[in-house]
């Protein structure tokens, strides 16, 4: 697998350049985070139980070499899931050689990045895969294996990436809960591409940042992250098929005082039908509420999609964050999502804060509230869920 | 002859020129002087140590690192990254600010674990940095452009006679209405008290622990902050500061922040 081979290489090199170099300049980091969750609406709909306890892990090592003109990542993310066994993986989110040149950086290897601008609707996000069984919103990747050259001067940064091979999207498996209404059946994967997951995916982006405004342009060409989800009547199960994607996009913020105004927009075409995205909206902050340090932020956002069968055709969120700027860093988010075209609706809140230097809490709920049964969140209707998280930093 | 009378003339015109010097120009002049004196650093790089008490005595620690890159435009502000060490929490998180006068800073943040680069609101300068008793303004504190300034008098501070000045914030988002500070004469301040938007006193600054570096600019590599109302303390320290190292420019700029992250 080209896959394997290009992170071998990465090794390789890693290891030729850390012998070569007499002191070697390094840093390494990381957490281990045991989590336990509960379901307030007892089994599942699908039988799942009740309660779960996971285990998340995280290390980064950092090396420079040549003089600061070269960098090796590895950034590393490993789950152990009681329940659910797609949730027991590990994922090289980086593992790269860097070289910098005056204008030029080069790049090979895994990595993660991140395109927009939103909090909640990150509609042109593209190259990294989502990892749906670590959390169904797709906020969270999986490491994208890549080769990049990155240009830059004073009008602005153009990158180019060239993604070898293709990452399958993860889904929770059928213990998973949440999850999909059926199983995804990974064996029967199927591509547009006659290449497969060896389609040579490109991207091509230029950012600037020209007074209050960060602007981006970007095109993408490649396997689409999101495969389509056809059931198969002899299994019952959804087999993804995973089309070509030709996507142009443009994200830009305005940032005015207290005042962030954000808007994403996309024009694809998937398999043979074009379609329009536009999502977007605003953050004010009140700073130093009522006299005291806290700030209490308001974010607003929207999301229009013309294609019927996309989740987020007409969806709006409301969130307010609440930040005490105190020694714990302490924190709240609660935010509602509603799906204007069925009337769903869901409520989410994050508590976290600082025990000490080196132990941090999360609370996390989520709560669904009336949802549609033509929505694809019903399958997770009865999944409202506490979870407790305890992150110990090394 | 010719050149004497020229140099008599010159003298007695620039002792006119003090002596006709009001409170407010005398004040101005001061902060300006102070201000000049540390300027000249081109760059600098320094690790920084917070230590953060509770009114009990609990201590908190908190490590950063940082470079500045100074501004020859007269009518903007210096350019700083910051990389946050301690709390563990925070570690591989990077920040770049360019400041601006009497406006707000512009400001980039890198989130290691989205991959993400956010451009962030500043109008909040008078926030606290990191939960400590320090805010994002103070470090700027001495910049004279930022203050209409009085000079009130002379004063006995710690031994040694100090101009006494009072600065009243020109940025419409600072969190205070008025300091009242001293400054010695080798023009460095030793002390600010700060008054909060209600014209109370909140907190007190000590310059402490001085040091002349490149043989002709005075920084203090210890803040420390008593706060009056919440009766917290911060003692801000910098180490390991090198001054005119000459980093490149462009690091002070957003696309080399992923460049200079983990």
């Amino acid at each position: 697998m080209i896959y394997i081979k290009i992170l071998n290489f990465i090794l390789i090199v890693t290891f030729i350049f850390s012998f070569n170099s007499n002191a070697l300049e390094y840093k390494l980091y990381g957490l281990v985070q045991p989590e336990f969750s509960i379901f307030t609406n007892g089994d599942g709909k699908h039988h799942q139980s009740k309660n779960n306890y996971s285990f998340f892990t995280k290390g980064n090592f950092i090396s420079y070499l040549d003089e600061r003109d070269a960098k090796i990542t590895i950034s590393a993310i490993a789950r152990y899931d009681e329940k659910d066994s797609e949730r027991r993986y590990i994922d090289f989110q980086k593992l790269k050689y860097e070289q910098y040149f005056e204008n030029y950086t080069f790049k090979i290897g895994n990595e993660i990045i991140f395109w927009g601008v939103n909090e909640s609707f990150n509609i042109i996000d593209i190259i990294n895969q989502s990892n749906l069984a670590e959390d169904m919103t797709g906020t969270k990747k999986l490491g994208q294996p890549l080769l990049s050259l990155a240009y830059d001067n004073n009008y602005g940064t153009i990158d180019l990436h060239l993604m070898p091979y293709f990452i399958e999207r993860k889904f929770p498996s059928k213990n998973g809960r949440p999850r999909l209404a059926l199983e995804v059946d990974q064996n029967s994967i199927t591509y547009e591409s006659s290449a497969k997951e060896q389609n040579l995916d490109f991207a091509l982006r230029y950012s600037m940042v020209y007074d209050d405004y960060d602007i981006g342009i970007a095109h993408f060409h490649g396997n689409n992250r999101a495969p389509q989800l056809n059931i198969n009547p002899s299994t019952l199960k959804f087999n993804p098929h995973y089309t070509i994607l030709s996507q142009t996009s443009l994200d830009i913020q305005a940032t005015k005082g207290a005042w962030l105004y954000k808007l994403e927009a996309l024009s694809a075409k998937d398999g043979n039908e074009r379609h329009l995205g536009v999502a977007g909206g605003f953050e004010y902050t009140f700073y130093g509420i009522r006299d005291s340090q806290s700030d209490l932020g308001l974010v607003i956002e929207y999301s229009f999609d013309d294609r019927n069968s996309y989740p987020f055709n007409n969806d709006s969120v409301a969130a307010l964050r609440w930040t005490k700027n105190d020694i714990n860093s302490t924190s709240l988010l609660a935010g509602m999502f509603i799906d204007m075209r069925g009337n769903s609706n869901r409520f989410i809140a994050e508590y976290e804060q600082r025990i000490n230097n080196n132990i941090k809490l999360f609370i996390d709920a989520t709560f669904n509230g009336s949802i549609d049964s033509q929505d694809f969140t019903y399958a997770f209707e009865e999944d409202s869920v506490f979870s407790i998280k305890l992150a110990r930093y090394f | 002859m010719y050149k004497f009378l020229l140099i008599l003339f010159f003298v007695i015109s620039v002792n006119t020129n003090l002596l006709s010097e009001d409170n407010f120009e005398k004040g101005l002049r001061i902060a300006k002087e102070s201000y000049e004196s540390t300027r000249g650093y081109i760059d600098s790089e320094s690790d920084q140590l917070m230590i953060l008490v509770d009114p009990k005595g609990n201590e908190v620690i908190r490590e950063i690192s940082g470079k500045t890159l100074e501004n020859d435009d007269p009518n903007d502000g210096d350019k700083s990254i910051i990389f946050f060490n301690k709390p563990k929490d925070v570690e591989g998180t990077v920040m770049l600010s360019h400041t601006h006068v009497n406006d707000d800073d512009d400001q980039w943040l890198y989130l290691p674990a989205l991959g993400r680069v956010k451009r962030i609101s500043s109008s909040n300068k008078s926030g606290s940095f990191m939960g400590s008793e320090i805010a994002f303004e103070d470090f700027s504190g001495n910049d004279y452009r930022k203050y209409e300034w009085e000079f009130i008098g002379e004063e006995e501070y710690e031994g040694e006679t100090c101009y006494k000045l009072v600065s009243i914030p020109k940025y419409k988002n600072s969190g205070y209405t008025k300091r009242i500070g001293f400054t010695d004469k080798l023009l460095r301040p030793r002390m600010i008290e700060y008054f909060d938007r209600k014209g109370e006193l909140l907190k007190t600054l000590y310059f402490e622990d001085y040091q002349l570096y490149n043989d002709k600019i005075w920084n203090a590599d210890t803040f420390r902050v008593v706060n009056h109302q919440n009766k917290n303390k911060t003692i801000y320290k910098w180490v390991n500061r090198e001054l005119n190292v000459g980093i490149n420019k462009k690091d002070f700029e957003k696309s080399s922040l992923l460049r200079l992250a983990d």
